[in-house]
């Protein structure tokens, strides 16, 4: 039997593979979905106050164990010109924000002055968080009119686009004067980063569904005429897109324990399946259907993309022939997965890589489910500098950890073409070139591997027994790259080992991971740097959580065979 | 107006930044002012005023000249911020029974959130005092002796960090904060030096563009 240890943060923390993670057991969004339907939380619609133009309020209400939730809904009618996904938009066809507990009146009177306006808005503690959606237009149109004159819409156009409504943000943890994570992260339902959102985006589908409905049926009735219902099953092969630019990028580069849980999380996952000596007939069968039934979610992802469309292909041609590998040998019988694994590391594509080590944790719930409560990071403890390391440590760890970053010549423009900077409108993040705009003194730093570099060498004439306290007396400009360094020392999959100013930084490859972890699914990049996706296609809606898989769902058919 | 906690520290450390202190220090003096924030105290209040006070100045100036005998600064004042930070990278002298010494600090309890971080390090509390203010914390709690006006005073002519302390009829954080909208105001003009000016390309280029986003 053969050791399997977790893999290195060298292999995987580089954004070409980082960019190529798909989501897992551990995404968050099944993350909710599987607690909702083993606590078997109760769903209401308590308020569809909307008229037939399609404006006024709903509030869907989730129960849990001990405390309830609801998304208060704002309906809109949205002039087309002013439909933006842009974090620049001043007006949307949806706004919600999720409640802590069931408003009254008055919350939703107050809130109905705040949170259509989003980001000019204030709400309270009260508040958990704040998003905004708007319609796919072709085929919010396409759905409303064919379900008002009697028929169903059509499922090839529905596929095509995949929702109904995409959300273009979800604010939460204290922004626009909602409640810090610190107020709830206490809750057990909300341990587990992102559920608020999570959670969020679940109640807006249903929403999201009924309203389609609503206009159909006031269409309709214009026409003297009555709409049909709109089938369960097409309703439940939509999700809720969503667009995401530049701003969740600096994320992953501004929570770097929280990264590294994620990230450790899901490799510790993949060590604990690898290390499995035999693979049991049921782990085996549900292995084998749920490969055939994601296979099939990668013959319905379109993207137009060059980047992705090439992804794309190679998946796919991994997909064929690791089903061929399937056919032809089976399951190795000793250390069934590892030996996969290492099969597909020599014969696959990055991309083809991820997908499998994600789906080869499926079957092992009971084995490694317990690594969701490790995903969040509280930073006090980590946050402060140890002022005792000396000089000589600090040089190695940063060989360690930025390897990498020291062997690139930063006085290359190609290798610093780039500049993070954040813009005066609505203080959203950018990516400019810094050699052809005035940005560089407004320059954030997300370019660890430059500063650390910049720190290594800074430290080459102190003498190795200084602690790093002297040092920093000097150098407060390094206090940021130490802090780095030590967080990284510490948690092994922190820091991406990567440039991320170079001339060919591809910013959708950070956003992709975020988003994996999330569990979206169909990542459609729309440019370099921003994103569209699909959340909870296939999931079961609210009232369906009791009856349907609430784990599974991700994957298509999750109901045949 | 009332804020959440992350709308401070995010403030804050912009804010700093824009002061000219270092990114590190600016994230340093964000989660401190967060710190004191939850605590009730007028943390965001208390960082406009040593921004104002040290704009753009020289941090060596307000920093210690050595980190023996008593920290004293070359500029005759010590930036709290500044002389936290080495205190916190200091904490190991404390836990063998140091005595950390300085004088001149500016806004001292803008110090005491650094005690916190070194408390949480060293496992023990931490205290700090001034003239007729003492704070102690292990971290997670704070126990104030003295009265507000001392707690608040713009200088302490010396001040010193001890470890382990005594904790005694300690205040666990709250999780909102009122901050006083002038001081706000001012936080968000030393903010605002670290936004670049939109422009028409940048909002283009910068954000991406590529295929429709309205379909």
């Amino acid at each position: 039997m053969t050791e399997v240890s977790c893999r290195d943060p060298n292999l995987v923390m580089r954004l070409a593979r980082l960019g190529s993670f798909h989501q897992s057991r551990l995404s968050f969004m099944r993350i909710l979905t599987r607690r909702m339907a083993r606590e078997g939380w109760r769903f209401e619609q308590t308020a569809f106050e909307i008229d037939a133009s399609g404006v006024g309020h709903a509030v869907y209400t989730a129960h849990g164990p001990e405390r309830a939730y609801s998304l208060i809904a704002y309906a809109h009618d949205l002039p087309a010109e002013k439909r933006s996904d842009r974090v620049i938009a001043e007006a949307w066809d949806a706004t919600f924000t999720l409640f802590d507990g069931i408003p009254s009146t008055d919350d939703i009177e107050r809130l109905s002055h705040n949170i259509p306006v989003q980001e000019a808005g204030r709400v309270t503690g009260s508040e958990l968080s704040v998003s905004r959606a708007n319609r796919s237009v072709r085929l919010w149109e396409h759905v409303v009119s064919s379900l008002a004159a009697g028929e169903q819409p059509d499922a090839a156009q529905i596929e095509a686009v995949g929702y109904l409504m995409r959300t273009t943000a979800v604010y939460g943890s204290g922004k626009l004067g909602a409640a810090d994570r610190e107020m709830i992260a206490d809750r057990p339902e909300f341990r587990v980063p992102f559920q608020v959102e999570m959670l969020s985006v679940f109640l807006t589908r249903a929403f999201v569904r009924d309203l389609v409905q609503h206009m159909a049926d006031a269409r309709a009735a214009n026409q003297g005429a009555t709409a049909a219902r709109l089938d369960p099953d097409l309703a439940r092969s939509m999700g809720i897109g969503n667009s995401t630019g530049l701003g969740m990028a600096p994320f992953l580069l501004n929570h770097p324990v929280l990264f590294s849980n994620w990230v450790a999380a899901r490799e510790t996952a993949l060590q604990r399946v690898r290390s499995v000596e035999v693979a049991s007939a049921e782990e085996a069968e549900l292995f084998h259907s749920l490969f055939a039934r994601n296979s099939e979610a990668v013959a319905h992802w379109h993207s137009e993309h060059p980047v992705q469309v090439e992804k794309l292909a190679a998946l796919r041609a991994d997909i064929a022939a690791l089903s061929a590998k399937l056919e032809d040998e089976g399951l190795p019988e000793v250390q069934p997965w590892n030996s996969l694994y290492l099969w597909a590391s020599e014969a696959l594509s990055v991309e083809g890589q991820e997908w499998l080590a994600s789906l080869m944790l499926e079957p092992y719930g009971a084995l490694i489910d317990d690594l969701e409560d490790e995903m969040a990071a509280d930073n006090t403890a980590t946050f402060r500098i140890a002022g005792a390391m000396t000089v000589a440590r600090l040089r190695e760890v940063l060989q360690e950890v930025y390897g990498w970053a020291l062997q690139t010549d930063w006085t290359q423009p190609a290798n610093k073409a780039r500049a993070w900077y954040v813009s005066e409108e609505k203080l959203e993040p950018r990516l400019g070139e810094r050699f052809e705009e005035p940005i560089e003194e407004y320059e954030q730093p997300l370019a660890p591997g430059r500063d650390a570099t910049a720190l290594y060498q800074a430290l080459a004439h102190w003498p190795e027994d200084t602690p790093v306290a002297e040092f920093l007396l000097r150098h407060p400009e390094h206090r940021h790259s130490v802090r780095r360094a030590q967080i990284a020392n510490r948690a092994p999959y922190a820091e991406i080992r990567d440039n991320t100013i170079s001339e060919n930084v591809l910013p959708i490859d950070m956003l992709r991971c975020k988003l994996a972890f999330f569990g979206a699914m169909h990542f459609d990049p729309r440019s370099d740097r921003w994103v569209r996706i699909c959340m909870y296609g296939n999931a079961p809606f609210p009232e369906e959580l009791a009856e349907r898989d609430g784990d599974f769902w991700v994957y298509p058919d999750a109901q045949e065979g | 107006m009332n804020h959440s906690l992350n709308e401070i520290e995010a403030m804050s450390k912009r804010a700093a930044r824009g002061a000219g202190l270092s990114w590190g220090l600016a994230e340093e003096a964000a989660k401190g002012t967060r710190w004191l924030a939850a605590f009730s105290f007028p943390g965001a209040e208390m960082l406009a005023d040593l921004l104002t006070l040290n704009d753009r100045l020289p941090a060596l100036d307000f920093s210690p000249a050595v980190l023996s005998g008593t920290w004293a600064a070359p500029a005759g004042r010590m930036s709290p911020l500044i002389a936290g930070a080495a205190m916190s990278d200091c904490a190991v002298r404390m836990e063998a029974g140091q005595v950390i010494e300085m004088e001149n600090v500016s806004l001292p309890l803008l110090v005491v959130p650094f005690a916190a971080g070194a408390a949480l390090r060293l496992g023990v509390p931490v205290s700090v005092t001034w003239e007729d203010a003492r704070l102690t914390t292990d971290g997670q709690r704070l126990c104030v002796q003295g009265e507000r006006e001392a707690i608040l005073c713009s200088h302490a002519s010396t001040l010193t960090c001890a470890a382990p302390a005594e904790m005694s009829g300690q205040s666990e954080p709250v999780m909102r904060a009122d901050v006083d909208p002038q001081a706000w105001e001012k936080l968000g003009e030393f903010a605002h030096r670290t936004y670049a000016p939109a422009t028409e390309a940048s909002r283009i280029l910068g954000a991406g563009a590529g295929l429709s986003d309205n379909d």
